[in-house]
């Protein structure tokens, strides 16, 4: 990890009195898989919606690839390549599996109008092409079933999968996962642990997970930052977070966190 | 989809990109035979064809940016008084001078003037506007329309209230047909694209379009100033058929109009849409027996259709659907 794909240095972010985020610093290498918890209100959306541009930190870097990236727009950020998915899932409702998927290809393969409305040899190559790659990702997913079904008919677990595969279209070298277990059963989050392994692995791609779940944090992730009002009071391997002190005392301080405390001590 | 069918779908899924342009050719090549044995058809008839043409161009521009892209205008009649004005005015300053073997291409160079000036109009308005949504879009845009026709009303050059008149008929049936085809084609064709999957991406959720890599300013703006290019089109086919201008014609009730053959067409399906704007356009000519309570009773029937059709007169489903590869 020589130079960090991306990095934090002493972001800070306030709205009016309050600190939501203080001094954070944390680094993402390469291919690497870092876990970004807390208890609830700890900071760690206002964290990922800094990173992603949805709000200006106050003081403090961000820079992703040696360039500082606060202040860009999203479809910017997309471009220099990091690709998110969202809490709430927010697929193109109306459209297809396989549409959903195509739009996030033109990153790469844009046309423009012209093309489009020509339609010579070279697009219609193009076109094809983005289908089979569309249909190959969809693939690996085990999505090319229903390709053509409407994203908004498919089950929970598979629209949580479509919008990780949307995301991956763009080809991210960065991968940001915001709360991707959310609304999921023990044996729903156990697949979407492999999964998450799984890309990892298959696209060499660094990943950033955004999670109030432990187990499934402390499942996967190499390194793991914990946040608790805004101020990192921890970081290092799952063990190193499981035994530390500060952390074991920020989830017990909280009542609604019992079921993690558990996975504290276990 | 998942029936017997399956190889056939594909394989009409797979000609039809190549096809496309083959089906832009045949819908001219109707209008022009159309146009040839027009001069049989009774001449009140062919009026109100010529009509259906001008508002399919409408409808379908419009179905760009209210249905396609999801944004809400209500400016339209405004941008085809602007193509209206600039192509009448050209006809009028040069159809003196041309001969009359050279009409066609005064007219062609009027419908093309009109239609840049309307997308250069698009463009101006767009970039601005186009940050608000919804309601707040539509409120915008209507300002902008009833703006123009108070431009119009004022200005000397372009008969301020009277408007203009003597405007030479220009315009036939393959002319409003011809553009109509030109108008679906470049519509479809740019929606089932990649790069047009962008507009229905951006109208079904933008924060997400833009987080895949999708610029929903450029996507909007495109649209928009599509849209008022073949507005423009559509205004400059109008003047070279009605032969008079006046703002009045204009009016926001003009947009309103376009906009309710949008959605009772159902918003995003071009099929609908040109179904729509045919019925839309006959249905008052229809109930001209009526006399007096026409209006209501046209009014009555759009609010049946809305009742019995919400999503639009056509379920189907032209764009979403059917082989993602067309």
């Amino acid at each position: 990890m020589s130079q960090p794909l991306l990095k934090l240095d002493q972001v800070t972010i306030q709205f009016g009195g309050l600190t939501a985020v203080s001094k954070l610093d944390l680094a993402i290498g390469d291919r690497e898989m870092v876990g970004l918890i807390g208890p609830n209100g700890a900071g760690k959306t206002t964290a990922f919606n800094l990173i992603t541009g949805v709000y200006q930190p106050t003081a403090g870097r961000i820079e992703f690839a040696g360039l500082p990236i606060a202040g860009l727009k999203a479809h910017e950020l997309t471009k220099l390549g990091v690709a998110r998915t969202f809490q709430n899932i927010r697929l193109f409702g109306s459209l297809s599996v396989l549409d959903n998927v195509r739009a996030a290809t033109q990153l790469h393969r844009s046309h423009g109008v012209i093309n489009a409305l020509w339609r010579g040899r070279a697009f219609r190559e193009s076109e094809k092409e983005v289908r089979s790659f569309v249909m190959d990702l969809l693939g690996i997913f085990k999505l090319d079933g229903c390709a053509d079904e409407e994203a908004k008919s498919l089950p929970y677990g598979d629209q949580r999968r479509l919008e990780i595969v949307r995301a991956l279209a763009t080809k991210p070298k960065l991968l940001l996962l915001d709360e991707p277990a959310a609304g999921m059963n023990p044996t729903e989050k156990e697949a979407l642990m492999h999964l998450i392994r799984f890309i990892q692995e298959k696209f060499q791609i660094s990943i950033l997970l955004v999670e109030h779940d432990m187990k499934v944090v402390m499942g996967i992730c190499e390194r793991i930052a914990v946040l608790e009002y805004g101020v990192k009071i921890s970081e290092g391997t799952p063990a190193e977070i499981q035994s530390d002190p500060r952390v074991i005392k920020a989830y017990l301080g909280t009542e609604d966190d019992e079921e993690n405390v558990e996975v504290v001590h276990a | 989809m998942k029936t017997g069918l399956d190889p056939i779908y594909k394989a009409i899924a797979s000609v039809r990109l190549p096809g496309a342009k083959r089906w832009l050719l045949v819908g001219i090549a109707l209008a022009l035979v159309a146009s040839y044995f027009s001069g049989q058809f009774n001449r009140y008839y062919l009026g109100v064809w010529m009509d259906c043409g001008i508002n399919i161009i409408l409808a379908v521009s419009l179905n760009l940016i209210n249905g396609h892209t999801g944004q809400f205008s209500l400016g339209h009649a405004g941008f085809m008084s602007v193509g209206g004005y600039t192509a009448a005015k050209l006809s009028l300053v040069y159809s003196p001078s041309v001969p009359p073997e050279w009409h066609p291409v005064l007219l062609c160079a009027g419908l093309l003037l009109g239609g840049l000036a309307s997308a250069v109009a698009g463009f101006l308005v767009g970039v601005p506007s186009l940050r608000l949504r919804g309601d707040y879009l539509a409120i915008v845009t209507l300002g902008f329309g009833e703006i123009i026709r108070v431009i119009f009303q004022n200005t000397e050059a372009v008969g301020a209230a009277s408007g203009l008149s003597g405007i030479p008929k220009y315009t036939t049936l393959g002319w409003t047909f011809g553009v109509a085809a030109i108008t679906i084609y470049v519509v479809a064709a740019l929606v089932n694209s990649t790069y047009g999957r962008g507009f229905l991406a951006v109208s079904d959720d933008e924060v997400a379009a833009s987080s895949m890599g999708i610029n929903p300013t450029r996507y909007k703006v495109t649209a928009f100033v599509l849209g008022a290019f073949f507005a423009g089109i559509a205004g400059a086919l109008y003047a070279h058929h009605k032969q008079t201008l006046t703002p009045t014609q204009f009016d926001f009730m003009k947009s309103i109009d376009i906009v309710v053959m949008v959605i009772l067409g159902g918003m995003g399906r071009t099929g609908g849409v040109i179904l729509a704007a045919i019925i839309l356009t006959w249905m008052p000519e229809m109930l001209r027996g009526f006399a007096d309570y026409r209006m209501i009773m046209y009014a009555l029937l759009i609010i049946a259709l809305m009742m019995l059709r919400p999503q639009g007169l056509f379920a189907l489903n032209f764009k979403r659907k059917g082989g993602g590869a067309a």
